[in-house]
């Protein structure tokens, strides 16, 4: 197969080695030029901003004191900085892991076997984004701690008289974490089983290979560049996640890198901005050094295209009686990735007061609290800021980043520069995000406290999400289909609007669903961006968590999430309408 | 490592280009010098009209304030707006630290735009950061005097009394814990959950102690204190209560006394306790430094001071601040000047001069 490529090099592909700086930027098409240029222009005030505040003492108004190195002695010299690097790691290889199992396994069942019901998965999938994480965390610790329905039934069943797990613990952040992760993890991992081309298996399959080998050997040797990719988007993400080490891990006495940042930024007076400026370049370096780690695995990715110009149809697999096992997976994958934790949503709704899962509950079940909600004007303002948001973020990032990775996964010049800007964003955790975009924009008075301005930091914010969507979409297209664009005379922006558009489409109204579903429950960077006349109804939900007001809280995460389902079926139906193939 | 090193110098004319644009759109906006001061202190006898005149011309108003939207922020504005339409006032409601951090980026980045803040806690921020205007109101003649700030910079906005919950499934009333002595009970090992880092937690738990008892006994109590293993619980204080309603915790200490009263009156197993002295904290009005409108702000100080505003205040659960208008009465059982409780209120100098002894305590007994 990788004879076959070597022999199909085409001749315009451009030479993969470092050109000198002016050179290459004029030698840069014009349009990854503004692309770049826009994206430096977005982040770099931001990452100077980080750098220097790492650098100073932060006085008691926040401004700038003495130049300092104490900040990174500190960290250096103090053996908090290690565990907690160490705890980190340990929580963000874990999640992953959960997360990528729980996806594989979905993925491959829905798109490569021909289970019943296994188009359901999806729904999974877009409930699970649509549920705002906060009220997500907090429904596992509804259901897993120590009066939560699984303790209380293990210690009916085994008679201890004590809880038998502790969910407040480093395990606990990892299973919340990684299921919270499983419908990302599914849905971009279902882009890759779809687009793997079904001759391989079939071939297998001839050979003798039972389901296990071929899934083994084969499928999931081809989704391996997806796979790890993703491993990695997930380990950052997980690795600079805030909500679940604050609300599991901090209680529990286990904390992280992020919880230090927060503890710094959050919990000091006067907020010790250096020490989180020094923890955030740490989690800079260290994201730099996966991000290029990823770099090499992806290096190679060109052995792993499958949409070639050749008849390519994904087949699903006969699995004969063994397809009612892989129902029953996904049944039970439905229950513990959506039922159970809407369904004690749902139930704290109803309560006056949530004290545990009882019958005695039953007797003081109403719907008070969604009276309360529809009455006192919850989403008054809101509602339309947030949908703009969401609406925006995601028609910017989608179209940008599939053009970024066309760039990049053909290798034209700048492709790489754009590659990695678009992932920077990354390296900022949310919080710090929000602080460094609240300095940036209060020098831009006409965009500060504006809605633009949430819409533009949250568009950065998760172009890296939306690269792994498009990258993902744009790697299995074989450049063969491109170059007899090419051949018949058809320009370059022909080529990518006529050609590597539709094929994409699926991808990037995934990557459209995802971003918009992601924006508009972000706390951390609109709480601080918005000003009167920019609230947005994540941070309405949030603000009831910290008063505590769980019954309407849950209430309202309920026609949230509803609401949210909602828009996000209407727009997949409304891009199967179109032709467009949305799983 | 040559394939990322290699963005940098492939990106430089544009990263030059970029700091460039920036530094030009960057540029400080030159600020009018705002002769804010003889409003925020006017005295006359025209004041109401002077105030209302000015804030006409100023035409609008930001509070930026933690007070619950639905119940008490969004009606008190309501109220103001709807009593002096010409002024259109609008609100942003984040936490101390949220409401800290925008507020400051603006002054540093001479984009003010909020004229009032409202909040407990910012009060100190606010103040070791010099960065409040000083004003006045006839109104304060209405505040008990020890709460009334002799730096005019600070003007309390509401009490919070903080004391004991539990849960009375667990714990039947009549055997909590009601001294500071019978906390030490070995029967407590474990039980105890506070709100750590928090100043109006464990910090102004161990001020209390501090304070009631002086620094050496004070210490002495918290080294054996800390022998029970109190639980660090990371949230605010409403989210403590709710743990100790489903049982995770059977006792939480210093969280606000009214809240298990509220949630006592829906038929949730949980109680208050006001473990004497009680230590009270006031949540506070301020006027950021270089305010633009002056006399908006007055013009809200004194509306939310009076009894209109007061009565928004006591209707959303609050303590209202003012002597002559009682809190509601589900909740007026804890409260000091109602029940006749010895109280401790710790005002803004004190928090500073306790700050560091107590974080100290902290670190070296609890964390």
């Amino acid at each position: 197969m990788s004879a076959m490529i070597e022999s199909d090099k085409p001749p315009r592909a451009a030479p993969d080695r470092p050109a000198g700086g002016l050179r290459a930027m004029l030698s840069m098409s014009p349009l990854a030029a503004i692309m770049a240029a826009v994206l430096i222009l977005l982040m770099l005030p931001a990452v100077i901003y980080l750098v220097q505040s790492s650098f100073y003492e932060t006085k008691f108004d926040g401004s700038f004191g003495a130049f300092t190195f104490r900040h990174y002695v500190e960290l250096f010299t103090n053996d908090r900085f290690l565990k907690n690097l160490v705890n980190a790691t340990i929580y963000a290889s874990g999640s992953a892991a959960v997360a990528i199992f729980l996806g594989v396994v979905q993925a491959w069942i829905v798109e490569r076997t021909n289970t019943p019901g296994r188009s359901f998965v999806l729904i999974i999938s877009i409930i699970s984004l649509g549920v705002p994480s906060v009220l997500y965390t907090i429904s596992f610790l509804f259901l897993l701690g120590k009066t939560g329905p699984l303790n209380q039934l293990l210690m009916w069943m085994t008679g201890s008289a004590t809880p038998v797990f502790n969910i407040y613990s480093l395990w606990g952040m990892i299973v919340i974490e990684g299921i919270e992760f499983a419908p990302l993890s599914f849905l971009l991992l279902s882009s890759v089983f779809r687009s793997n081309d079904a001759a391989f298996e079939e071939a297998s399959m001839m050979s003798g290979a039972g389901i296990v080998t071929t899934f083994r050997r084969i499928t999931l040797r081809l989704a391996l560049p997806g796979v790890l990719a993703l491993l990695i988007l997930i380990f950052i993400r997980a690795f600079e996640s805030f909500e679940t080490p604050a609300l599991v891990g901090r209680p529990g006495g286990v904390n992280v890198l992020t919880t230090d940042i927060y503890a710094a930024i959050q919990v000091e007076i006067p907020a010790n901005y250096g020490q989180a400026g020094a923890f955030s370049v740490m989690l800079l370096l260290i994201v730099v050094v996966l991000l290029y780690w990823y770099g090499q695995l992806s290096r190679h990715a060109e052995k792993f295209q499958t949409i070639t110009g050749k008849g390519f149809r994904p087949r699903v697999m006969d699995l004969g009686r063994w397809r009612w096992l892989t129902a029953g997976i996904l049944v039970l994958m439905f229950f513990v990735i959506i039922g159970f934790p809407v369904g004690i949503v749902f139930w704290v709704s109803l309560v006056p007061y949530y004290d545990g899962v009882h019958m005695a509950a039953l007797k003081l079940m109403s719907f008070a609290h969604y009276g309360t909600v529809f009455t006192s004007n919850m989403f008054q303002g809101s509602l339309a800021n947030t949908l703009i948001l969401g609406a925006a973020s995601a028609s910017i990032v989608a179209p940008f980043t599939a053009l970024c990775a066309w760039f990049a996964v053909r290798r034209q010049k700048g492709g790489a520069v754009l590659d990695q800007l678009a992932s920077l964003p990354l390296i900022f955790p949310a919080i710090v995000m929000g602080v460094a975009y609240l300095q940036v924009f209060l020098h831009m008075p006409i965009l500060y406290g504006t809605l633009l301005a949430i819409i533009i930091a949250s568009s950065v914010r998760y172009l890296p999400y939306g690269m792994r969507y498009s990258y993902a979409g744009i790697l299995q297209i074989h450049k063969e289909l491109e170059e007899a664009s090419a051949l018949s005379g058809a320009r370059q922006a022909t080529t990518f609007l006529r050609i590597v558009m539709p094929l994409v489409a699926p991808a990037m109204v995934t990557c459209w669903l995802f971003v918009f579903l992601v924006a508009v429950k972000a706390v951390s960077v609109p709480i601080l961006l918005a000003g009167p006349n920019s609230q947005v109804v994540a941070v309405t939900i949030f603000d009831l968590w910290q008063n505590g007001v769980i019954g309407e809280l849950s209430a309202m995460g309920i026609i949230w999430t509803l609401m949210m389902t909602t828009v996000s079926v209407g727009f997949s139906l409304l891009a199967r309408r179109y032709g467009l193939n949305v799983r | 490592m040559s394939k990322f090193l290699r963005i940098p110098r492939s990106a430089l004319p544009l990263m030059a280009g970029a700091v460039l644009a920036f530094g030009l759109i960057a540029a400080p906006p030159s600020i009018p010098a705002a002769a804010a001061q003889d409003a925020l202190l006017y005295k006359g006898a025209d004041r109401q009209k002077v105030l209302e005149a000015g804030a006409k011309k100023e035409g609008k108003l930001v509070i930026y304030s933690s007070l619950t939207v639905n119940q008490a922020l969004r009606p008190m504005v309501q109220a103001f707006n709807k009593k002096y339409p010409a002024v259109k006032a609008e609100f942003w409601r984040g936490d101390t630290r949220q409401i800290s951090q925008k507020v400051l980026a603006e002054i540093r980045a001479n984009a003010l735009q909020a004229d009032v803040l409202e909040s407990s806690g910012l009060g100190q921020i606010m103040v070791a950061a010099k960065m409040l205007e000083k004003f006045s109101s006839p109104l304060f003649a209405k505040i008990p005097a020890q709460f009334v700030d002799k730096n005019q910079l600070l003007a309390p906005s509401r009490f919070s009394y903080m004391g004991t919950a539990y849960n009375t499934k667990l714990v039947p009333t009549g055997s909590q814990p009601r001294t500071f002595e019978d906390l030490l009970d070995p029967k407590w090992k474990g039980k105890l959950a506070w709100r750590a880092h928090s100043e109006s937690g464990d910090q102004l738990f161990v001020i209390n102690v501090l304070q009631a008892m002086g620094d050496q006994k004070g210490e002495e109590y918290l080294k054996k204190l800390a022998g029970q293993k109190i639980v660090n619980f990371d949230g605010s204080a409403r989210t403590l209560v709710n743990r100790v309603i489903e049982g995770e915790y059977p006792v939480a200490l210093n969280i606000f006394l009214h809240h298990p009263l509220i949630s006592a009156g829906k038929g949730a197993p949980v109680a208050s306790f006001p473990m004497e002295p009680v230590p009270s904290i006031a949540g506070h009005l301020m006027i950021p430094k270089g305010v633009k409108r002056p006399h908006a702000a007055m013009l809200f100080i004194d509306f939310y001071l009076s009894d209109e505003g007061q009565n928004v205040l006591r209707k959303a659960e609050y303590y209202p601040v003012v002597s002559h208008i009682r809190p509601e009465e589900n909740i007026a059982a804890v409260s000091p000047r109602v029940a006749n409780l010895k109280e401790n209120y710790v005002n803004v100098e004190d928090m500073f001069e306790f700050d560091k002894k107590a974080t100290a305590i902290l670190k070296k007994y609890f964390y």
